[in-house]
């Protein structure tokens, strides 16, 4: 139903992770009757204008009132519809916290919280609108399916299986409009199973968001240098992947990077998972440390944080060769 | 094929509309011509002349007659 | 409505608190619940005993999660609860805790205990039953007045309104007490009826102890969502209960379960 054209990929990646979200909620109404698209005065900008053509009864715009939104979400999940909430992913996770914990967390309601713009990717706008914190948040939180994918067209089927799976689900969108293409073809998408983009013998590099096409840049940079190293697209956070983490053990470094706090994120979740083990190669968490930056644009923002191809890589590639 | 005919036929594609129509074409005239349909103007076009618009000359294309002009700059004539 | 059901319904609360013990019981916030809950139950909510899931009842969120000791003893009086149910009211695991826990055959609809949240669930859940074309099932979300002060229950009233819900019933228990003292003194949320009108609902202030006028009250056709302001006294009913901040939550010994038994067994009203 979907076609995964090239131009499609092509026009997705040039809309960006919140216009491809809007171009997948089109197809949902299809897929099941019963989804519900609910905003807090982001329509537009959640790339809903189409759908809000296409379906006005589905739409539901509360004003810019966050916590209301998430609490008519739970309203809906509980007589069996199956409500998208959007807003800002750092509105979404932390605003509304106590409602997520009530709903999400505590009764379980299948609601579909999406964030947007989580990361750096509007930190023009200042620290307010970063969002280094919502993965933490979330993931404390029992009963959420976490899902950060990788670029335009991971978005479009990660928004389709969050409406498929009877859980309550946070959609992490990362990058920017004109976002780089990981997925340059249609390909097999599941919750809770992560996607080896690259194999590599020394190094092991799993990745979510955004950071994973920076991650496969990096990766190239250290081939060059010498340095092997396997990509992992860590696509779905909670539950993590624990076939995938048995897989890295036998590389000699493991690096997790994410657009994202180095505290309580993907580095914390595959830490988490690492910890008991006896034997087990040294774990390098690269993602945002220390204070929050001032405002500024995307790409220096990233460069700030040592999260380009090139950083990335030279933190590896000093750390792999300190250690290993 | 000519570049005009190139690049009428990226707005045939962009919009799904006949080539009369391409070129009187402003941007929102059409429902398709929206903020969605724009990017996908841009995806044709930047397929159909192997370029990579920069984001100014993208924000600029709001005709078929503009987006002549903006393609001249990527030594693209007609 | 008997009154013989009313002072069940206290003595009720009375063995809850006692079978709490020393943890205490929020017994003056569920006091003053009574005569509503008893008129919601009794008189005025549709529902099937047989399956409290059917899709024709209504439904009724208890926002206000430390009223729910009132909402027992109506559960009880409809036959839902029984007597041991809720003697193990605040047991560790009990169904019956000090706030509602999300239990369909009980008919309680969301947990709740975080103040300020059941009003956006109750839109969402009137926006749904319209969605489904159920348009006979009326939506009742009961709040405390100190609950009001939350900043969600005005995100949640201005877009009741805002969809036109008049399949939603707010019932405002307006105690006037909270947990430091007067909610004129603690933060004033005068003039509450002014407020609810100025967000776009149908205002009925009543005496929430008076069952008739909460009948009329309750069962008022409105175009736009329907806010009861309820006025009543909190601890309603036993006398060193009422109006006394230190029963938002106290402990009941033996012995004031017995003083308090005889009171209302005495019948002074």
């Amino acid at each position: 139903m979907i076609d995964y054209s090239p131009m499609n990929i092509k026009i997705w990646s040039r809309l960006g992770s919140c216009g491809a979200f809007g171009q997948a909620a089109l197809f949902l109404p299809e897929i099941n009757d019963k989804v519900v698209m609910l905003t807090a005065d982001l329509c537009t900008f959640s790339g809903l204008d189409r759908f809000k053509l296409k379906y006005p009864d589905y739409l539901f715009n509360f004003g810019i009132a966050e916590q209301n939104m998430v609490g008519v979400a739970g309203g809906f999940a509980k007589e069996g519809f199956v409500p998208f909430a959007t807003t800002y992913a750092t509105f979404a996770s932390m605003r509304c916290a106590d409602q997520i914990k009530v709903n999400m967390g505590y009764m379980n309601l299948p609601i579909k919280l999406v964030g947007l713009t989580a990361g750096l990717s509007v930190g023009v706008l200042g620290a307010t609108h970063m969002s280094l914190e919502d993965v933490a948040v979330m993931r404390s939180v029992p009963n959420v399916v976490i899902l950060s994918p990788a670029d335009c067209t991971a978005t479009i089927k990660a928004t389709i299986a969050a409406a498929q799976i009877d859980a309550p689900v946070y959609l992490r969108l990362s990058g920017t409009m004109n976002n780089p293409i990981v997925y340059k073809e249609d390909f097999d998408f599941e919750i809770g199973k992560a996607i080896t983009l690259k194999e590599g013998k020394d190094v092991a590099i799993i990745a979510i968001g955004s950071m994973v096409y920076n991650s496969l840049k990096a990766a190239e940079i250290l081939e060059q240098n010498g340095v092997s190293a396997k990509v992992v697209d860590m696509h779905t956070i909670k539950p993590l992947d624990k076939e995938a983490i048995q897989d890295v053990l036998k590389n000699k470094l493991i690096v997790t990077v994410e657009e994202h706090s180095i505290v309580g994120g993907l580095g914390s979740a595959v830490a988490e998972e690492l910890a008991l083990l006896k034997q087990r190669p040294p774990h390098l968490i690269i993602g945002v440390n220390g204070a929050y930056p001032h405002a500024a644009s995307y790409p220096y923002l990233l460069d700030q944080a040592g999260l380009t191809p090139e950083k990335i890589a030279s933190k590896i590639e000093n750390t792999y060769k300190e250690i290993c | 094929m000519s570049n005009m005919e190139k690049y009428t036929k990226a707005f045939c594609q962009a919009f799904e509309i006949d080539e009369e129509t391409a070129k009187k074409l402003k941007f929102q005239d059409i429902p398709a011509w929206d903020s969605v349909g724009h990017m996908g103007l841009v995806a044709q076009l930047e397929e159909a002349f192997d370029i990579m618009l920069e984001p100014d000359d993208i924000v600029d294309l709001s005709s078929f007659e503009k987006g002549q002009e903006i393609l001249a700059k990527y030594d693209i004539t007609f | 409505m008997d009154k013989e059901i009313l002072k069940q319904m206290r003595i009720d609360l009375l063995k809850m608190a006692l079978s709490a013990g020393a943890q205490g019981a929020h017994m003056g916030g569920s006091l003053s619940l009574v005569e509503i809950m008893a008129v919601l139950y009794l008189d005025v909510m549709k529902f099937n005993l047989q399956n409290m899931k059917d899709e024709a009842r209504d439904r009724l969120i208890m926002s206000k999660g430390h009223g729910v000791m009132a909402q027992y003893a109506a559960l009880k009086q409809v036959g839902v609860l029984s007597e041991e149910d809720i003697l193990t009211y605040k047991a560790n695991d009990s169904k019956v805790a000090a706030h509602p826990s999300l239990n369909e055959q009980l008919g309680i609809e969301f947990s709740s205990g975080s103040l300020g949240q059941g009003l956006s669930l109750g839109v969402g859940t009137a926006l749904a039953l319209k969605r489904k074309n159920n348009l006979s099932s009326r939506v009742f979300v009961v709040l405390g007045d100190g609950e009001c002060d939350e900043g969600s229950v005005w995100e949640a009233a201005a877009s009741a309104s805002h969809f036109g819900l008049n399949n939603l019933v707010a019932i405002v228990d307006k105690n006037g007490l909270q947990y430091d003292g007067d909610t004129k003194v603690v933060l004033s949320m005068e003039n509450m009826a002014e407020k609810w009108a100025a967000f776009g609902w149908n205002v009925k202030e009543v005496n929430g102890h008076d069952v008739e006028a909460l009948h009329e009250a309750l069962t008022e056709k409105s175009s736009k969502p329907l806010v009861i302001v309820a006025k009543t006294v909190k601890g309603k009913g036993i006398s060193f209960m009422e109006n006394n901040p230190q029963w938002h939550n106290g402990v009941v010994s033996q012995k004031l379960f017995e003083q308090a038994v005889a009171e209302l067994e005495a019948g002074n009203d």
